[in-house]
């Protein structure tokens, strides 16, 4: 199978030729017309009585008509392929739409706002959103498909390079709409499933100070860290958020010093994220951020 | 009867009523998006429209509803206001049924924000409700005008009424049928 | 008459008469000055709009501010500063076209003003009473439920745009029955002006996608009020219900938004190629086409929602449309081939129009066909889209009717050098502005995002269209400098400036109360160019 976005790439560069030469025929008429007749001499009365011509009207009614039939099967062609009922799915991911993050879920093996997948498998993601309407939209690897609540809808994508695809949430979903961005990372095969079974490990440190002031603090009603007790889930899964690029779905580049900045005031980079700001001391601070930043 | 058949009928010539059917047709737009969206959530609620839905006494208070279109033509007619008041009569019988039929159904906790149910239910029959309250306004007011003065009511304005009352009743045999007798299936 | 009698004349003592006028001249110009004000005041939220996407991660706005400005311009827009310039234009010139001394109910008229006035008002009172809708235009649920939108902005968007909806519904019953009883003696429905005939489309449209709007409010109020759960998934609702009711007004208003303005053009181009139109029947014929077809499109606007086979479908008609309005395009191209065109500021706008008409219809059709909708849906080669049939079309056609009728409303001509300067100012102010949304929209940029980070690469794009949107700015106000210039000094136009070809002309500028001294007989679909070249009258 073709990755989706090849296949509309080559659907939009046919419809685009075709209006071009339709934009160009109707400007070209419609300037050569202004010019050729302008009236030069001011003279009153009547130009001229070419008011009605059957055969023309009936010629420029059925030739768009022609060309739209054309596009109309170009495009039932495609639709078909980017349906992608043929090649069965490598990978399944449940993709869930928060305000304003998302998180992904390979079977229990949970993560957020960055979207690992093998490259030349197709990739099923089932998609469904825990609050409002949002859109999943990568576009270099395909097409959009809403995400609504109360509802499951199916996209396929396909990687052939591997390397980093900047996407981002397409449906107005609130005051973050602007930062409900996510990243996908196509990977060789086995690079993937190393990274899956990482993923899928208990967070990498224990028993630390950071560990400490996380347990102690209300980080954990909304965050869970596997192999901890943080079993919250109205925030992304922490487990191993320090391999992350970005945090706050984009808005922060993900490194020790951004890390204690977002902690020390969330609103001040996200302002309307439902991340509320936590007081702690600025040792602890220290702590926690150098703690997040260890959950690899 | 086949003679009036044989002219255009009256609204393709006179303003009043004219406006009043194009107004009309907008209305049956406004009912029909209301009337799909309930059919579009029937079955979520039919379990509860089952128990809780008094087809018999509505149905009287329909019967009511239907028949005051008949006085309301006999009115029309013969610019009678004694059948115009008969009209009055009966659509303020079907407006007191509805009362007492929501009345019935909020004391047993079923209201707009229950459930789906309520919430299509009372949207659809209150919007209706709130028109046939529209149309006693206008029996009411060419009721009054029509006794100051009788000459001074052009009798396109009774037609103009009327025309509006049979819309307001035509409504209420959808709604009946798709929100009462729908439970019967 | 010369001076500014913007209304008509009356003794001193009734001079506020036209706060409670029911002349459907007066009325037309309140509906205009409406649109007018509220352009102005959309353009200057769309300029701050600009203004914090001209840059990376700009903080000039905080994020609710912007999502509440865009919410705002874009109703603004479309119901408060576009439909009322329409309905205004329409208000004022049918009954003169089709030779009647005013509207059927001139009272019912006022009422529909006031009511649409109103509406707006109300929608602008959110700004002070707790916060504007932010939502966007289209408010989909669940975000405009309470649970997600607890501020009163969305209870004020339900009620404006109802208020609004009921003027603009009153409105065009009047004008449809107007047209449809009130022709004068000859007047028969095939010899009616070209803008009268897409006046009545217009309202037919209004009539049948208004109450589809008025229901989805009344069923958002429920769930906001009355803890209703039309549109709350956690009630078993269907957050989609609401967008096959809202665009099935939706779109069905983008043509009462662009047939007017198409039928102004259409009086603009046959007086000033000094030609009858071309092919009046097609032209008219096309119109019902649309109006059909444009009630069976609406789904096109949530194609990233719905399955394969309903898409296929709704692209198909949506493509159809495309076929009715060529035949218009073609025609007016036509009606120019032999005519002897006077290059006047409203035949230049006449002309734009067509010009960038044609390039925002061609982005409709692509967006028509589902795959490539799916991939730039929601992203500014929709904003793109929308801006070149809306401002490209039926703003620059609206322009090219002021000019073109600013005399009769006023007595006097707008200046043509200002005009000149106007339009050309317009014109490549509008394309910096809006023709690089298209790339934008292809490589990513979705739509209502306050920014937007610097490695995206969408910066100099972005500001090449906010320098276009200043422009713009300067623009209007050369416009509105125009006008109010115009009012004071413009040149005396006399009854028929243009040699004219309808009935609007035969009557002083600005016509007297009643219109016409006498009301006039018509055997022909140019009336006054029969009376002028009684030899050669038109033979339909
Ligand atoms: C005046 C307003 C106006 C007009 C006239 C149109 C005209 C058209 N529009 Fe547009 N549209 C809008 C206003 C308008 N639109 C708005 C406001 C939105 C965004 C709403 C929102 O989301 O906020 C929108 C969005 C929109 C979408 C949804 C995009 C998305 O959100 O994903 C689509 C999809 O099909 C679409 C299609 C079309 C089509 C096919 C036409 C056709 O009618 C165009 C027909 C015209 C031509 C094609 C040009 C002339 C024809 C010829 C020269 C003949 C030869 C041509 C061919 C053979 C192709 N429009
Ligand atoms: C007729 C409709 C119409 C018109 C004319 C315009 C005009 C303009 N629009 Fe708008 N627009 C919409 C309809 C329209 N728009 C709609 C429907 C949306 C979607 C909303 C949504 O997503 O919900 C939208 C969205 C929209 C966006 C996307 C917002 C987003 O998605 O985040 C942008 C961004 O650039 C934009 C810009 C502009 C600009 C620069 C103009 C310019 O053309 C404005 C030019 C006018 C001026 C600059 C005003 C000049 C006046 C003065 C300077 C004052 C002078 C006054 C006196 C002297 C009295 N518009
Ligand atoms: C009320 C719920 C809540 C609480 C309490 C909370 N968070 Fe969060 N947190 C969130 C949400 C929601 C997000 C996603 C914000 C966004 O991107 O919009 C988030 C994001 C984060 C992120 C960035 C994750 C990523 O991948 O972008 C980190 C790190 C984080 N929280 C750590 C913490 C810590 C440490 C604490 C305690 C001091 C804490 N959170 C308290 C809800 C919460
Ligand atoms: Cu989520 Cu926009
Ligand atoms: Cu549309």
């Amino acid at each position: 199978m073709r990755p989706p976005a090849e296949a509309i790439g080559d659907l939009s560069l046919v419809v685009g030729a075709i209006a071009l030469v339709i934009f160009v025929g109707v400007e070209g008429a419609l300037v050569y017309a202004v010019w050729r007749y302008r009236d030069t001499r001011g003279l009153a009365g009547e130009a001229a009585r070419f008011e009605r011509n059957r055969p023309l009207e009936i010629a420029w009614t059925a030739a768009p008509a022609l060309v739209l039939a054309v596009v109309f099967v170009l495009m039932l062609g495609t639709m078909a392929e980017i349906g992608g009922a043929s090649a069965d799915p490598g990978v399944r991911v449940r993709v869930i739409g928060h305000q304003f993050w998302w998180e992904f879920r390979y079977g229990d093996v949970v993560t957020a706002n960055e979207l690992h997948i093998p490259v030349g498998t197709p990739i099923d993601l089932e998609l469904t959103s825990a609050d409002v309407i949002h859109s999943f939209w990568v576009p270099e690897l395909g097409p959009k498909r809403d995400v609504v609540p109360g509802a499951t809808n199916r996209l396929r994508l396909l990687a052939r390079r591997p390397g980093g695809y900047e996407g981002q949430c397409a449906e107005f979903c609130g005051i973050e709409h602007a930062w409900m961005r996510l990243r996908v990372v196509a990977q060789p095969h086995a690079e993937f499933d190393a990274w899956l079974r990482a993923e899928g490990s208990p967070a990498a440190v224990r028993g630390t100070e950071g560990e400490r002031v996380f347990l102690a603090n209300i980080c954990v009603n909304c965050h869970a860290a596997r192999g901890t007790e943080a079993r919250g889930s109205s925030g992304p899964d922490l487990t191993h958020v320090g391999a992350r690029a970005t945090l706050g779905a984009g808005v922060l580049p993900n490194d020790v010093a951004r890390m204690r900045a977002w902690l020390d005031d969330p609103q001040r980079h996200k302002p309307g994220s439902f991340m509320p700001r936590v007081p702690l001391e600025d040792a602890e601070l220290d702590a926690l951020a150098a703690y997040m930043a260890a959950l690899r | 009867m086949i003679v009036r058949l044989a002219r255009p009928p009256a609204f393709a010539t006179d303003r009043t009523l004219l406006g009043v059917a194009v107004f009309v047709a907008s209305e049956s737009i406004f009912f029909l998006a209301v009337v799909l969206s309930y059919i579009a959530y029937r079955d979520a609620g039919l379990a509860s429209a089952k128990e809780h839905l008094d087809i018999g006494r509505t149905a009287l208070f329909s019967i009511a509803l239907f028949s005051s279109s008949a006085t309301m033509a006999l009115a029309a007619r013969g610019l009678s206001r004694r059948w115009l008041l008969w009209t009055l009569a009966l659509g303020a019988v079907f407006l007191g049924g509805q009362a007492s039929e929501y009345a019935r159904l909020l004391a047993s906790g079923i209201g707009p924000g229950s459930a789906l149910f309520g919430t299509t239910f009372f949207t659809l029959t209150g919007l209706h409700g709130i028109h046939v309250l529209g149309g006693l306004v206008a029996l009411s007011a060419l009721l009054v005008a029509a006794g100051r003065r009788p000459a001074g009511v052009r009798p396109v304005a009774w037609e103009a009424v009327g025309m509006y009352w049979h819309f307001v009743d035509v409504v209420w045999v959808v709604v009946f049928s798709v929100v009462y007798l729908g439970t019967l299936t | 008459m010369t001076a500014t009698a913007l209304w008509v004349r009356r003794p001193a003592h009734e001079r506020v008469g036209w706060l409670r006028t029911v002349d459907h001249k007066e009325i037309g110009v309140l509906y205009v000055g409406m649109g007018l004000v509220f352009f102005a005041l959309g353009g200057i939220e769309a300029l701050v709009l600009r203004a914090q996407l001209a840059t990376p991660q700009a903080r000039l706005v905080d994020p609710d501010v912007f999502n509440q400005l865009f919410t705002v311009h874009g109703l603004t827009m479309i119901l408060l500063a576009v439909v009322p310039l329409l309905v205004g234009f329409a208000n004022y010139l049918v009954p003169l076209m089709i030779g009647a001394p005013d509207v059927a109910y001139p009272r019912l008229n006022a009422l529909s003003f006031w009511l649409s006035l109103v509406g707006g008002i109300v929608l602008y009172f959110s700004f002070v009473a707790g916060g504007a809708p932010n939502t966007g235009w289209f408010s989909y649920p669940p975000l405009a439920e309470r649970a997600f939108a607890p501020t009163p902005g969305v209870d004020y968007y339900i009620l404006g745009l109802a208020v609004n909806g009921a003027g603009t519904i009153i409105g065009a019953i009047n004008l449809a029955v107007t047209i449809l009883l009130m022709r004068c003696p000859g007047m028969a429905i095939s010899r009616v002006p070209l803008f009268v005939w897409m006046t009545l489309i217009t309202a037919i449209l209004i009539l049948g996608a208004y109450p589809a709007l008025t229901a989805a409010l009344v069923m958002l109020f429920v769930d906001r009020q009355l803890g209703g759960r039309f549109f709350d998934p956690a009630g078993g609702g269907q957050p989609v219900l609401w967008q096959h009711l809202f665009w099935f007004f939706g779109h069905p208003e983008v043509y009462i938004m662009v047939l007017p303005a198409m039928g102004m053009i259409s009086e603009v181009i046959p007086v000033f190629s000094r030609k009858p139109i071309f092919g009046y029947a097609f032209v008219a014929g096309s119109s019902v086409a649309i109006a059909f077809l444009s009630f069976s499109v609406w789904a096109h606007h949530m194609f990233a929602v719905l399955g394969d086979s309903e898409n296929a479908i709704f692209s198909a008609t949506s493509m159809l449309i495309a076929i009715p309005t060529g035949v218009k395009i073609f025609n007016w191209i036509a009606t120019m081939v032999g005519g002897r065109i006077r290059l006047t500021t409203a035949m230049l706008f006449a002309v734009g129009f067509i010009a960038m008409f044609v390039i925002g219809g061609l982005s409709g059709v692509s967006l028509a066909v589902v795959p490539i909708d799916l991939a730039v849906t929601d992203s500014y080669y929709v904003v793109a889209h929308l801006h070149y049939v809306l401002f490209g079309g039926t703003m620059l056609g609206a322009f090219a009717g002021a000019y073109y009728w600013f005399p009769k409303m006023t007595g006097r001509l707008l200046d043509e050098r200002l005009g000149k300067l106007h339009f050309w100012l317009t014109f490549a102010g509008f394309n910096l502005t809006f023709l690089p949304m298209h790339w934008l929209g292809v490589v990513g940029m979705p739509r209502r995002v306050f920014t937007y980070p610097e490695s995206t690469g969408w910066g100099p794009l972005n500001l090449a269209a906010t320098v276009g949107a200043a422009l713009l700015a300067v623009a209007m106000v050369v416009f509105f400098a125009n006008v109010v210039r115009s009012l004071r000094s413009g040149d005396i136009a006399g009854d028929d400036p243009w040699d004219g070809f309808t009935l609007e002309w035969a009557t002083t500028s600005p016509p007297p109360p009643g219109n016409f001294a006498a009301i006039p007989a018509v055997t022909g679909r140019r009336p006054l160019w029969d009376r002028k070249h009684p030899e050669r009258r038109d033979q339909t």
